[in-house]
């Protein structure tokens, strides 16, 4: 049994979708879900069992919106799509075809798409449009099937990837965090993409690294596109799932046991204690910082144990910076009070916290 | 009154509370049960109100929701609609001609069975009815997903290729612009779906204007002309490999997904 | 963020409650302001679900959109607004002051102003998008709406307009301002939920900071302060509350939409009165009235513009707008950074802590000191400072005082923790310095080299005279039959 399988235990590893392969990137530095990522465990599930589920959830509300907008721009054999293409990158008018990978039905939607995307590169088949396609990417072992919105393939030889949000972009405008996080995820499929494209023997550069973003305009539900460069996105991913394949580093170490099992009982109940497991986890470092409260499934465990052990990082990066990177608060405090002596390297941080300290003082009495 | 009206609010807003947090806990029989305790905390909290405020339901309002009925079979509306198209359509495209021309009380939901329905009726006692809605066939000869079709139409309208979805579009846009231009006053309805269309035919419209029937017919064949010759071409091919390998029932229902081995891909 | 926050933080934390930041309170508090609390549906740019609106904490008024989806209960909704906020902005639009000034005519100004108050930075965006879908509505037309709709969409997004520019206090988002006077021992992005941050500042009795914070993350106990909804909320009851409207769009279903909404909003229309009390029991710095001034004349200026019959505010800035918005918005910023510190001593200590100001006791002074011969022989008093602080200023720096207003003085020389300066301003025209004008050995003094009067910004052309390279003269912005008719579904 692999180190990684035995982490996870005797429960089948969490797929990752688009989304999460793009949060991957998020907190690079953490070594805890370096790792429960790398062996697929259900974070999600970890969490709740230890009593600290994340408080994330998504309105039905927000699902039917993106539901409804993204039957609009694909109704009709794309016709709304077909019509911002054309405007966007000047597709000619002779350029429409439309092939629904799903009419294969949903088991043999990845070998189809494979199988098209190899005859449209050999500019076989006339195809721009290829819906509810199904693209594989290798995470650390696993298998992971991402489901892009749409892919485009064009004159000029070049696929782009078709991303459909529903946010709205409102007088040119949108919020940047959510075109961002478009941006990560596109990230995902041009990689898939490439990946695909490379295993077929093409060159995996015909896939654009500009993706067509396709957002509500203004207050209606009319569609209007625009080319996102995900070039860093890219970067920063294959980065990550680099370091994600040399999981070997963080094991080193760790007793070979070591396990974050969730194997369940007959009722679905993990049979090890919460306690148990939160030990476990204790024993690979993570890094948290308030960023992961909208990231991470684990944010709130790693919270509370940062809040614990008093760590400087829960007052977030900037806070953290400021303190010369000292990393517990009552160390910090000390330093500034002066009934802490600096260390090595301290003396520069020490002298700008008393300064600190003693003009509070003088303020406020 | 107005006391018990007062508890049961706050018997509402706790029952609410707890079921949430029976939802979150992932406890989903919990969650059942005390949804089933609030469902009947606010009907009495509903009969109490009535029984408070009598006037208290607005007139009018329910009538104008129920405005758009029709005596017609769901099946005969799809397919008065699919006459008009002339064309396999998706779900939201017939919904969208019904509510157009016609009774507007079709809705998407109630299309979903359709096919299936339509299969059954036809294997148990085939040909029995003057038509079948029927499926649309892929190049793989499999039912195309979700596009509805006539089963009395030519098999070189039922089946699609890469560009058919794009001809059909076409073709659909025109045939509404001719049905608007015979109707001596058009539905408004009618007149926004035809303009929505327009905007995604070069040439059809002018910004966000009505558009104009007549220049939306000549938009739309001039870009037909440039797709025409080469959809027949797929689309005869298709159709003469579906006459040749496929059954009656698949004829018009589509091949399972193991026959489409029998495909061309 | 200086080290001086960092550590108030650290306070916090350790000590389980929020630290104050400032002295003195920042922003204007209003006698009667609007408070204001909207709320969205998920997923949708800006369609409000409801809100709680008005002038007295024990009577809120609740607005319900019972379909959100539906565009003729959107603009009900907007009209519903107009009728709360018109009413109060248009009561302060009678009582006038004459103003003279010193070059130009005399001109008229608003004894006071409205001000809005919501809970958190994204209501103020929504704010801003409820404007920017009203504004452009007409009155007759194909999709004609009520009068009001649009000129409340011009006075929402004047209020969103100028709650960008620092110091002004027409529109204040609590979390902003609570923030602003406040370190709590979390995190930045955990102070932008209202009630965790008021649970800081402010806990229950027996209630510690950290515990009424968590408490406060719990959406079942404390629901978000909004524009965003609890998606357990829109799960569990708001949707179910949606679908029996539908069903039957009586009376009965309107009501059972508005409790539902009513008890998302009633916690956070608390919340946010008890954040104005808590500022206004802040005792208010001494430029706050000036920058109060400048909100009212800026109030005023909009009241003549709607009343000039002048168009809404363009969907987007030309570039000489834009860059002239920029310039302004950057010298509000510095003017207002420098007056808190003047108003401030917490503010200044920033400053001392960086060696931009320093504060001391004065340890020599010569008050005739005489510089120069003949004709240009001039007055200028010498004083000697001794601080502890960290100076970094060369000699020749040009000083400003928050002890005198109007003082000015100049770094002649530092040594060993003693400066000597020269004052060179407010000491009067006589050949004695005025009464008062020079600190007398043993004051504390402080100085700092951030002063009021900044470099004006570079000139820009008028906007007839955009470079070609900015697009040209911008066209006159007259809106258009699109923009009245742009759908809002």
């Amino acid at each position: 049994m692999n180190r990684l399988d035995r982490l996870r235990g005797p429960v089948p590893p969490r797929a990752h979708d688009a989304r999460a392969i793009a949060a991957l990137a998020a907190n690079p530095g953490c070594a805890r879900r370096a790792l429960l990522d790398a062996a697929g465990v259900d974070k999600d599930g970890t969490a709740r069992h230890l009593g600290f589920p994340a408080p994330f959830g998504q309105s039905q509300f927000a699902i039917t919106r993106g539901n409804v907008f993204e039957a609009l721009v694909k109704e009709n054999g794309c016709a709304e799509l077909l019509r911002l293409m054309r405007e966007l990158l000047g597709l000619p008018v002779d350029q429409v075809g439309y092939q629904d990978v799903e009419n294969v039905g949903s088991h043999l939607r990845a070998s189809h798409t494979r199988a098209l995307i190899d005859r449209a590169a050999r500019e076989l088949d006339a195809a721009v449009f290829y819906d509810h396609p199904m693209l594989s990417l290798e995470i650390a072992g696993h298998t992971a099937y991402l489901e892009p919105d749409v892919l485009a393939f064009q004159l000029g030889g070049r696929f782009h990837i078709v991303e459909i949000k529903s946010f709205a972009v409102i007088d040119g405008q949108a919020e940047p965090e959510k075109v961002a996080a478009a941006a990560r995820q596109a990230a995902v499929y041009v990689m898939a993409l490439r990946a695909l494209m490379a295993d077929l023997g093409h060159d995996p550069e015909r896939v654009s690294h500009d993706v067509v973003l396709i957002c509500p305009e203004n207050f209606a539900n009319r569609p209007t596109a625009s080319l996102v460069d995900v070039r860093k996105q890219l970067a920063v991913l294959k980065r990550q799932l680099a370091r994600m394949a040399r999981v070997d580093r963080l094991l080193e170490g760790l007793p070979p046991e070591l396990t974050f099992s969730l194997d369940p009982d007959d009722e679905g109940v993990p049979t090890r204690s919460a306690r148990e497991l939160a030990e476990a986890l204790g024993r690979i470092p993570a890094r948290y910082a308030p960023d992961c409260l909208s990231t991470c499934d684990m944010c709130m465990f790693c919270r509370d144990e940062a809040r614990s052990c008093g760590s400087t990082d829960l007052l977030g990066r900037q806070v953290r910076d400021q303190l010369g990177g000292v990393a517990a608060a009552s160390e910090a405090l000390g330093l500034a009070e002066g009934t802490v002596v600096p260390g090595e390297g301290q003396e520069e941080i020490a002298r700008v916290l008393r300064l600190a300290n003693r003009l509070r003082e003088e303020c406020l009495t | 009154m107005s006391e018990s009206l007062d508890a049961l609010e706050r018997r509402i807003a706790e029952l609410r509370a707890e079921v949430r947090r029976a939802v979150k806990a992932r406890d989903g029989a919990r969650a059942r049960a005390l949804r089933g305790d609030l469902r009947r905390a606010e009907l009495a909290w509903d009969e109490a109100i009535m029984a408070e405020d009598p006037a208290a339901i607005v007139p009018g309002l329910r009538e104008l929701q129920e405005a758009g009925t029709s005596l017609m079979p769901i099946r005969e509306q799809v397919h008065q609609a699919l006459l008009l198209l002339g064309v396999p359509a998706a779900a939201r495209l017939v919904v969208a001609v019904n509510a157009a021309f016609f009774s507007g009380a079709l809705r998407g939901p109630q299309l979903t069975s359709l096919r299936r329905d339509e299969e059954r009726s036809f294997r148990s006692d085939p040909y029995a009815r003057p038509y079948y809605l029927c499926a649309a066939l892929t190049d793989r000869l499999s039912p195309a997903r979700g596009l509805l079709a006539d089963s009395t139409w030519p098999l070189e309208a039922r089946v699609v290729g890469p560009l058919s979805p794009r001809v059909d579009y076409l073709t659909a846009a025109v045939r509404i612009a001719e049905h608007l231009e015979r109707l001596a006053d058009s539905p408004p309805g009618a007149a926004r779906l035809l303009s929505r269309m327009a905007q995604n035919i070069p040439g059809a419209a002018e910004g966000f204007a009505p558009a104009d029937p007549m220049t939306v017919v000549r938009a739309a064949r001039a870009e037909l002309e440039v797709h025409l010759a080469a959809d027949a071409a797929q689309r005869a091919e298709v159709a003469a490999r579906a006459s040749g390998q496929l059954t009656d029932v698949e004829r018009l229902f589509g091949a399972s997904a193991l026959s489409t081995l029998r495909g061309a891909c | 963020m200086s080290t001086l926050l960092a550590l108030a933080r650290l306070r916090a934390m350790r000590d389980g409650v929020a630290q104050r930041i400032t002295t003195v309170r920042h922003c204007h508090v209003s006698e009667r302001p609007m408070v204001f609390i909207p709320l969205k549906l998920a997923g949708e740019a800006a369609a409000p679900l409801g809100a709680m609106v008005g002038t007295d904490p024990d009577h809120p008024r609740l607005l319900v959109v019972p379909q959100p989806r539906n565009r003729d209960l959107r603009f009900a909704f907007a009209g519903e607004l107009a009728e709360v906020l018109l009413p109060y902005i248009e009561s302060f639009q009678k009582a006038t002051e004459t103003v003279e000034k010193k070059v130009g005519e005399p001109y008229e100004r608003c004894l006071d102003a409205p001000q809005i108050v919501v809970p958190n930075r994204p209501a103020v965006a929504f704010t801003g998008l409820l404007g920017r879908s009203t504004r452009f509505r007409r009155v007759d037309g194909p999709y004609p709406v009520h009068p009001s709709v649009p000129l409340l969409g011009r006075w929402l997004t004047y209020f969103t307009d100028r709650a960008s520019q620092p110091g002004s206090s027409l529109l204040l988002a609590a979390t902003d301002v609570l923030g602003a006077h406040w370190a709590t021992g979390q995190s930045g992005l955990e102070d932008a939920n209202l009630a965790a941050l008021v649970g800081w500042i402010d806990p229950p009795p027996g209630m510690s900071g950290p515990r009424a914070a968590e408490e406060a993350e719990d959406p079942l106990l404390w629901p978000p302060a909004g524009p965003a909804t609890d998606p357990g909320f829109d799960n569990e009851v708001l949707g179910p509350a949606i679908r029996a409207y539908e069903d039957a769009p009586t009376a009965r279903a309107v009501e059972r939409v508005a409790q539902a909404l009513r008890s998302q909003l009633e916690p956070t229309w608390r919340l946010t009165w008890r954040a104005v009390e808590l500022l206004r029991a802040l005792p208010e710095g001494s430029r706050v009235r000036d920058r109060w001034d400048a909100d009212r004349g800026s109030f005023t200026r909009f009241v003549e513009r709607i009343a000039e019959g002048g168009p809404p505010q363009a969907r987007r800035d030309g570039a000489v707008g834009a860059a002239a918005r920029l310039a302004g918005l950057e010298r509000a910023r510095a003017g207002y950074d420098v007056q808190r510190a003047y108003d401030d001593p917490l503010v200044m200590a920033e400053y001392r802590l960086t060696g931009e100001a320093f504060a001391g006791v004065v340890t020599g002074a010569e008050p005739e000191h005489f510089e120069g011969e003949g004709r240009s022989r001039k007055l200028r008093p010498l004083i000697t400072v001794r601080t502890q602080d960290p100076v970094r200023l060369a000699p020749g720096a040009v000083l400003g005082s928050p002890d005198r207003r109007g003082h000015g003085a100049e770094v002649v020389g530092l040594a060993g923790g003693e400066i000597t300066l020269k004052i060179v301003k407010g000491m009067g025209r006589g050949k004695t310095p005025a009464p008062g004008a020079v600190p007398q050995p043993g004051e504390r003094v402080c100085y700092t080299s951030l002063t009021d009067d900044f470099q004006t910004s570079a000139a820009l052309p008028d906007p007839e005279q955009t470079p070609w390279t900015h697009g040209g003269p911008p066209e006159e912005y007259a809106p258009s039959d699109d923009d009245a008719q742009e759908e809002w579904e």
